[in-house]
């Protein structure tokens, strides 16, 4: 079950890392958070899972499930308004030809939906939970296409998740295997091991934005340093921000505006911090910063001067 | 070996016997503690209060018209194919229930038939409670397609057309006037007053005292002797699960063994069904509902519906039902509300791993209770057996 769970936590990090671009520019779709698989339609979030309740009992399914059976399919709205929105539910056959990484756009290049769909439910309004039930026929590739459309504004928006059922290829298995070697290897990195194997600097050099502290992107060097001693989750600590030029000189005078979250999770800082004031020789005072779990945080400083925003992410691990 | 290493060994042999004993030891488990006795008194049918009156309901104790009722609760003419009754379902000598996972009428009910035994102590009745009334009940199914399937004024004519029947309703209603030209809210409330008639018959049926009540009275007489006639060490242990640590008296508690409330216990949805919402859509249907308390078709003068008004609602009540009493189990299974389990070795099974629901949250924690446990609690539930009363022997 640990193992199970971190290979989804993994496979979704991997997932994030991968299709950052194709989730933003899809409306929607399902994503592991925090041991929750939730679904997103555009703004509006619902707790999503599927049951094969007659060969696998109260057994949770994120997306793949394991083999032809009846599945019900149920969403429990983080969000009040999907209540009042009519909710209409269809699974296709994933013939996109792009697998798991098909997108609303993909699904709307299919010419005849209706000859791929296995399953509709006509819109209907469900208060409290959402709720279907399928009996999956044969196994193979699929799209879920959940829409909901906006009762004033007759606007729709969906949510697409491809998924499988039954074994039906290597799946996530090749992205895991890349992550895990990336992760061995930036451990080695990171631990010095790679150095003393090599000695070669230029692997140091080529990794060092990614070490605690720093961040760089292009003209400005964001580093932080931790006044009230190192950072520990729930508490309310300041950061001092020293922001230089490429070159080493240090920038005043600057806006910056922070914020943060964890990719692999999804979710915001559970505060909202902000420079306070200007230190002076580039430095700047950053408090309400605070961290409520332990893990791989993001920490996105945009710095604004005259020459314009750039915007500069320091990666932490917690 | 050492001699100080044979006295160790000997001395962990010695321990693991006596453990042993201690653990398959069977001396008597009671006597029970002050506190303990207290909690039995409040399960005890003797502590079952005065029924509640039905203010919505005029003739609620009127024996007439519990007379009329039960005539009407049998009779077969009341359905769309002359077959049905609301005993079909309802049957007495199942403690009115029928043994099957779904109601089977003209068609297949949505759920579990519930026992109608004591559903007069309840201000819901249905496993979702969208009635506010055991008359508001007894009309529903008349009118379900897939129960009686007839109709307010097919079922009316059946009443009328009978001169034994149309007599009992017009002294206990007055005038049922020609159901041609009666208005329509003539025909709703005339339809009302035949639920009124069956419920009056319905509360009459409460549960009889079972081997534990006479266990309880044995324990407060101090009659020793009696106790362990009555009682088997496993039974009391059971008893001792039921009030301690097993939870069971967080729903089912009081002498009917139910609190009458809503509750999510995370059982596995039906074959080919998707998982029941339970009083999260009963709560909708009993406050829309013509014939509850606040309608036109209540005999209160001056209602107060408390139970309506002060209604809880909210993300609990997702996949919530009725909690059923225990009393009177045997025949009664398959269990729960879509009949999913079919023992209650089963149901104590599913309560001892307390699974996640399907939708909304299950309150149940899982109690780590040993299979022996679990054996022991059923024993003391078959205690709770006993024929129901009801002032109409003859059934």
């Amino acid at each position: 079950m640990i193992d199970r769970q971190i290979v989804i936590r993994v496979a979704s990090l991997a997932l994030v890392a991968l299709l950052l671009p194709a989730t933003l520019m899809a409306h929607g779709g399902v994503v592991e958070e925090d041991d929750l698989c939730v679904i997103k339609v555009n703004y509006l979030r619902a707790h999503f899972k599927i049951y094969q309740p007659r060969i696998s009992g109260h057994e949770q399914f994120c997306e793949d499930l394991p083999a032809a059976s009846e599945s019900v399919f149920v969403m429990e709205y983080q969000h009040d308004s999907l209540s009042f929105m009519p909710i209409d539910f269809r699974i296709i056959r994933n013939v996109t030809g792009k697998g798991r990484f098909a997108r609303i756009e993909d699904v709307h290049r299919i010419s005849d939906i209706d000859a791929e769909t296995v399953f509709y439910q006509a819109a209907s309004l469900e208060p409290d939970v959402y709720t279907v039930l399928h009996d999956f026929a044969e196994e193979g590739d699929f799209i879920g296409i959940v829409s909901a459309t906006h009762p004033d504004t007759r606007k729709v928006y969906a949510a697409v998740f491809p998924f499988e059922v039954g074994f039906t290829g290597w799946g996530y298995w090749p992205i895991i295997l890349g992550l895990l070697i990336i992760i061995q290897a930036q451990y080695l990195l990171m631990s010095g091991r790679l150095k003393r194997w090599f000695g070669t600097a230029s692997a140091v050099a080529c990794c060092l934005v990614l070490l605690p502290g720093v961040a760089q992107s292009g003209e400005f060097v964001v580093t932080y340093s931790t006044p009230d001693g190192a950072v520990e989750i729930n508490r309310m600590h300041s950061w001092v921000l020293h922001v230089a030029t490429a070159a080493g000189k240090p920038v005043t005078g600057a806006q910056i505006e922070v914020d943060g979250g964890m990719p692999a999770h999804d979710h915001g800082m559970p505060t909202r911090p902000r420079v306070t004031r200007e230190l002076g020789n580039g430095d700047y005072q950053l408090d309400g910063m605070r961290f409520h779990m332990g893990g791989y945080w993001e920490i996105v400083v945009s710095v604004t001067t005259d020459a314009g925003t750039e915007t500069t992410v320091i990666p932490l691990r917690l | 070996m050492t001699p100080d290493q044979l006295r160790i060994s000997a001395a962990v042999v010695v321990a693991a016997v006596l453990v042993s004993i201690w653990y398959l030891r069977d001396v008597d488990p009671a006597p029970w503690s002050d506190g303990e006795i207290a909690l039995l008194q409040s399960l005890w049918l003797e502590n079952l209060p005065e029924l509640p009156p039905d203010a919505t309901n005029a003739v609620a104790d009127d024996p007439q018209a519990a007379g009329f009722g039960r005539l009407l609760f049998f009779d077969t003419r009341l359905s769309a194919n002359g077959a049905v009754s609301c005993a079909t379902c309802h049957q007495p000598a199942r403690r009115f229930t029928d043994g099957l996972p779904e109601g089977q009428a003209i068609g297949q009910s949505k759920r579990n038939t519930p026992s109608i035994v004591g559903t007069a102590y309840s201000p819901w009745l249905y496993w979702d409670g969208r009635r506010d009334s055991q008359w508001a009940q007894a009309l529903s199914p008349l009118e379900d397609p897939e129960e009686h399937g007839s109709d307010r004024r097919s079922v009316l004519e059946v009443v009328a057309g009978d001169a034994n029947y149309r007599s009992a309703y017009e002294d206990l209603f007055g005038d049922l006037s020609e159901l041609s030209a009666a208005e329509e809210t003539g025909i709703d409330t005339a339809f009302a007053n035949l639920g009124k008639a069956i419920a009056a018959f319905e509360r009459t049926v409460l549960p009889g005292p079972a081997r534990f009540d006479r266990y309880v009275a044995a324990l407060l007489a101090r009659d020793t002797q009696q106790q362990q006639e009555l009682f088997s060490a496993d039974e009391i242990r059971g008893l001792r699960l039921y009030i301690g640590k097993a939870n069971c008296m967080q729903c089912h508690n009081g002498p009917l063994f139910t609190n009458n409330e809503f509750h999510n216990t995370g059982v596995l949805s039906a074959a080919g069904e998707v998982p029941d919402k339970g009083r999260a859509a009963g709560l909708n249907e009993v406050m829309r509902d013509p014939f509850n308390c606040r309608g036109n078709f209540s005999d209160d003068t001056d209602p107060r519906c408390d139970e309506l008004d002060f209604a809880r609602s909210g993300p609990d009540l997702i996949g919530a039902v009725r909690t059923p009493s225990l009393r009177n189990l045997e025949g009664t299974e398959p269990f729960m509300h879509k009949g999913q389990l079919a023992t209650l070795a089963a149901v104590l099974e599913h309560y001892n791993e307390a699974p996640d629901a399907m939708i909304g949250h299950n309150e149940a924690k899982p109690l780590g209770l040993s299979g022996r446990e679990l054996r022991q609690l059923e024993a003391f539930l078959q205690t709770l057996q006993a024929p129901y009363s009801s002032q109409f022997d003859s059934m």
